[in-house]
């Protein structure tokens, strides 16, 4: 029972951490928090279903379809509304992505009703292996956990070596000093949140196969990846995924042991306990402000 | 004209003669209103009141000292509770136990506010979060207070009066409103309200002049909690039935919303705020009977979109009036208005 | 003298009675009668927001016929997202500003909770809330009827079908951690109870959760062979895909909020099958002569519909109350309806046999078992297989 409570916390766990890069990624950049991280993921698992079932596409035509779709709408997201924003202040940023979550949210349940829908997928979530001692993980599991183990190698290096990820990260430190170095921040900008937008949606699909597709589909698996960002430390991408692995272990061990319905709610006391030691998360340097 | 000359200017009530002016018109229509409306307005105003209080306890966490929180609706069901598990259990007359469970939703105020000494911005909203959800959790395992059943609220009795009707609520509700809004007022113009500015302009700068952190940290939240609480115990009577579903972590979001849209560090934001999205989420759900823009949103429905999902359309205007006001105005409601006077008092030069 | 006191005595009286007998009842006409609903359209209980559209049907389809007594219904719909502030605005603003007569269904514990105090005090008829809680008619209430099938009855019939028909021994209940589940869970605790049995294990979720392998690890472990849902749609979908893939395949149980079957059977990519559920309503290819006739009215007049149970539950729901409203004949008066109300014994729509009096509010106390089993239709030439209902057993009754 142990070991297949923490194997089931670990796939369980791997879709919080796509979740939780998808949030990393643009709070390194702005700082911002963005509650419609969610809705824009769930939007384009809609996107996937239409071309899937009303369209006929393959997979591949669908799902690289969906994933474009993803990244034009964070793109266009940053472009039309947040970077509108007069003399913004973080809190108004904030208020306005949980503005755009109200607005994608009315979007698909306008468009595709309240009814549950089955998102079909290509790894089936029955066909097990077999681990030793009758612990068992999916073909979808290991699909999940590769993606977001993949994705966040690739976003390291992406940060680490590449001149954008590098402008990304000046970007964050400071705007105006970055601008004055030549960073086109409007356009770094809108990057990553297209960026951010397609890794949300990666998890989208990966939560809608075993979940079931309506509208509300993404709200819970939002703030759990919220939790496993700031668990992490909201800054590192190493961070993001090991907390939503330890957030998903805890949430399942707990569930198993003692009490299935407290599971969600110690995983926010065990957050909170970290954070008391360790104030700025796990994994990120806690910078004092200058004054 | 906006020069303080001394100190007793900056902290007196009303700056001005007009203001004095407005300020009884408004008491005189607050005061006939009841008369002049239906139930169906009182009952609407009612809880326009009630976010009006929860509004003015949160902002000035948010708006004044500078910390998020996302838990709000945990101290409002804890007033709620509190206030009907006093007056059911230990049959406390309700003026004695709607303050009590404010002080009961402040004394959790305080305890949230320990963690917040450490922590900030994305991690502050986790904690409170958490305790968002916590709460009604608890709540719902407390089969004393009616689990996830919920409660209904016993009659509300004052010096012998029973309140049924929805005016004697508003006869009661309007003027804690008022009054808990010049209590902030004046808090805010206060050694204390100055005190909250100075940690959400630069909390270690504060403590450098002699600002004790822990204290007045602790005691913003404490005295948000408070104004929520009281809020929530008014709501237990105003709804009639709680349970812990009521108290949902979008409650939390949008008296969030209320504050930012209405206007961040302002008793006049904090009441736009909360008059406007209470409207909002009340008639928005009608939309698709205005004229013209009924009918075309019926038909763009059969075209593009699914007539059976036409209500989600609330949510797109929703988000997009607050979207809006963000993007035009940092300020919010409060903004727009300060504009608005600048704009008028040179008029017609 | 004494003639013209008498005239006016006579004339008098008659006044009085004819103010008795045709005194303006709110929202009746000689032509129209004006009833509401509320009904969570948007937000996380939108999925049943197809009930209350149901009823618009239903309307239209008897606005078609020519009314009821020759009034014509006319319908208010509105959305209440599910939100208790929201449903007690929505029914202020249709009682006094829409002058309705009654209303009709409602979808939700909490926001029928926060209504029932103004429906009781301003004395309105309420017929057919689409929840099996036990609060709108125990204790009795003058002006509320419930249709709906209790959950706690239900749950008992689920349990003892259970023991006594598939001969299991180890029952578990995986239940919704709010008044809903809780129902269930009641009368499930209470059968098992008579037969001085022990459940062997209760697994509670929250409605936000979405990872279900400590649920079904518990339920594994407790070894039970039978085990009875009273969840969303959403849950029961992730629950049989966690236990399909950790291995664990009791009999599965569910309550009549899951006897959508052909959607259950989609959503969950066919682990449906096998499935017994309780109905509170005829199956949807049911070939009884109203069944079609409401399937035509949804056809003609919501062509986009999905013919899905808790559509035509609206329908059903309303069924009563438009009894009611035929035998209270002119006098729509609200003690006249009552009373018309209590005297429908075992009135048969689409749902179970609806029996209520002076002492009764209740109106069903049956449902019937089916179990799913799936079929295969032809579209567009493509072989498609769904989940079909088949019935199981007659409309049963607690003992």
């Amino acid at each position: 029972m142990l070991g297949q409570l923490i194997t089931s916390g670990i796939a369980i766990g791997a879709t919080y951490a796509l979740m939780a890069l998808a949030m990393v990624i643009i709070y390194k950049t702005s700082e911002v928090l963005n509650f419609a991280q969610g809705d824009m993921a769930m939007l384009s698992a809609f996107v996937a279903y239409m071309l899937l079932s009303d369209y006929g596409l393959g997979f591949t035509a669908a799902f690289t379809g969906a994933l474009a779709f993803a990244f034009a709408l964070g793109a266009f997201l940053e472009f039309a509304f947040l970077r509108r924003a007069k003399e913004p202040n973080l809190l108004g940023l904030i208020i306005i992505t949980l503005g755009l979550e109200m607005m994608l949210y009315g979007i698909a349940s306008w468009r595709w009703g309240a009814d549950q829908k089955d998102f079909p997928f290509p790894v089936s979530d029955f066909e097990v292996h077999d681990l030793g001692g009758g612990v068992v993980i999916s073909d979808l599991n290991l699909v999940t956990l590769g993606v977001a183990c993949a994705l966040m190698i690739l976003l390291f290096l992406f940060f680490r070596y590449t001149k954008v990820g590098v402008a990304m990260k000046a970007t964050q430190q400071n705007q105006q000093a970055a601008r004055l170095m030549g960073i086109r921040v409007g356009r770094i900008m809108m990057l990553t949140w297209g960026m951010s937008a397609l890794v949300g949606a990666c998890a989208a699909f990966l939560i809608a196969s075993t979940d079931t597709l309506d509208p509300n589909l993404m709200w819970t698996p939002q703030l759990k990846g919220f939790s496993a960002a700031v668990l992490g430390g909201m800054t590192s991408l190493v961070g993001a995924v090991l907390g939503g692995f330890i957030l998903g272990v805890v949430e399942n061990l707990f569930g198993g042991y003692v009490s299935v319905e407290f599971k969600s709610v110690v995983a926010f006391a065990v957050i909170v306990l970290i954070l008391c030691v360790k104030p700025s998360g796990l994994f990120a340097k806690h910078y004092v402000r200058k004054v | 004209m906006d020069m303080k000359r001394d100190y007793y200017e900056d902290i007196r009530l009303l700056d001005s003669g007009p203001q004095v002016f407005w300020l009884i018109a408004l008491i005189a229509a607050l005061a006939l209103f009841p008369f002049l409306a239906g139930s169906y307005h009182i009952y609407t105003v009612n809880l326009m009141a009630i976010h009006v209080i929860v509004a003015l306890g949160l902002n000035l966490l948010v708006g004044y000292t500078g910390q998020i929180s996302l838990g709000h609706a945990g101290f409002f069901a804890i007033g709620a509770y509190a206030t009907l598990a006093l007056m059911q259990n230990l049959g406390l007359p309700f003026l004695i136990a709607l303050p009590l469970g404010g002080f009961i939703s402040a004394g959790f105020g305080f305890l949230l506010g320990l963690p917040a000494l450490r922590l900030e911005g994305p991690y502050l909203a986790i904690a409170t979060l958490g305790f968002g959800l916590t709460i009604t959790q608890i709540l719902g395992r407390l089969d004393f207070l009616g689990g996830h059943m919920g409660l209904q609220s016993p009659a509300l009795n004052i010096f012998g009066w029973t309140v049924d009707s929805d005016a004697g609520r508003y006869a009661v509700i309007m003027p804690i409103c008022l009054f808990l809004a010049w209590g902030l007022r004046n808090l805010t113009k206060t050694r204390v309200g100055r005190a909250f500015v100075a940690i959400r302009d630069s909390d270690i700068a504060a403590e450098c002049i002699g600002v004790n952190l822990t204290y007045y940290k602790t005691l913003a939240f404490a005295v948000s909690a408070f104004y929520t609480g009281i809020g929530g115990g008014l709501m237990a009577f105003v709804l009639g039935f709680i349970s812990p579903h009521t108290f949902n972590i979008m409650v939390s979001i949008m008296f969030l919303a209320m504050v930012v849209v209405g206007g961040l560090g302002s008793v006049l934001g904090s009441v736009m705020g909360a008059v406007l999205i209470t409207w909002l989420q009340l008639e928005l759900a009608r939309i698709g009977e205005l004229p013209y823009l009924g009918p075309l949103l019926t038909e763009l429905s059969k075209q593009v979109f699914t007539v059976s999902g036409l209500p989600n359309v609330q949510y797109v205007v929703f988000g997009l009036i607050m979207v809006l006001i963000i993007i035009f105005e940092p300020l919010g409601l409060y903004g727009f208005w300060i504009r608005t006077k600048i704009y008028w008092r040179t008029w017609p030069f | 003298m004494k003639k013209l006191l008498v005239l006016t005595l006579v004339i008098a009286a008659l006044a009085v009675a004819g103010a008795a007998w045709a005194g303006p009842v709110q929202g009746v006409t000689d032509t129209e009668i004006k009833i509401g609903q509320w009904g969570p359209q948007t937000g996380p209980a939108a999925l049943w927001g197809a009930v209350a559209r149901g009823t618009g049907v239903y309307f239209d389809l008897l606005n078609a016929e020519g009314g009821i007594n020759g009034r014509k219904i006319k319908y208010f719909l509105r959305d209440d997202g599910y939100n208790p502030n929201r449903t007690k605005a929505i029914a202020k603003e249709l009682w006094e500003q829409e002058k309705i007569w009654g209303f009709a269904c409602g979808v939700g514990t909490s926001p029928g909770m926060a209504v029932m105090p103004y429906i009781i005090k301003n004395n309105i008829p309420w017929v057919g809330m689409a929840t099996g809680s036990p609060h709108w008619t125990q204790p009795l209430k003058k002006t509320i009827f419930g249709v709906y099938p209790l959950y706690p009855d239900e749950a008992q019939i689920l349990t003892s079908y259970a023991i006594d028909t598939l001969g299991k021994k180890k029952i578990a209940f995986f239940y919704q951690n709010d008044d809903y589940g809780k129902g269930g869970l009641d009368g499930c605790l209470r059968e098992l109870k008579k037969r001085g049995m022990k459940l062997a294990a209760d697994v509670p979720v929250e409605v936000g959760e979405t990872d279900l392998a400590s649920h079904v690890m518990k339920l594994k472990k407790a070894g039970a062979d039978a085990v009875i849902m009273w969840v969303y749609p959403k849950h029961a979908a992730i629950m049989l895909g966690t236990a399909a893939k950790l291995g664990y395949r009791p009999q599965w149980m569910a309550c009549s909020t899951l006897s959508d079957v052909a959607l259950m059977f989609k959503i969950t990519k066919g682990l449906w099958k096998g499935m017994i559920f309780g109905n509170f309503a005829e199956l949807p290819d049911s070939t009884s002569k109203l069944m079609l006739k409401y399937h035509r009215a949804q056809q003609k007049y919501a062509p986009k519909e999905r013919w899905g149970v808790f559509f035509y539950a609206g329908f059903g729901f309303v069924e009563p109350m438009v009894e009611g409203i035929k035998r209270a004949g002119k006098d729509l008066s609200v003690d006249n309806f009552v009373k018309a109300m209590e005297t429908l014994k075992d009135f048969q729509g689409i749902m179970g046999p609806i029996t209520y009096s002076a002492e009764r509010r209740q109106g069903i106390k049956q449902v019937f078992l089916a179990k799913c089993e799936p079929d295969i239709m032809m579209v567009k030439g493509k072989k498609i297989t769904y989940g079909k209902g088949k019935r199981l057993s007659d409309w049963l009754k607690l003992d």
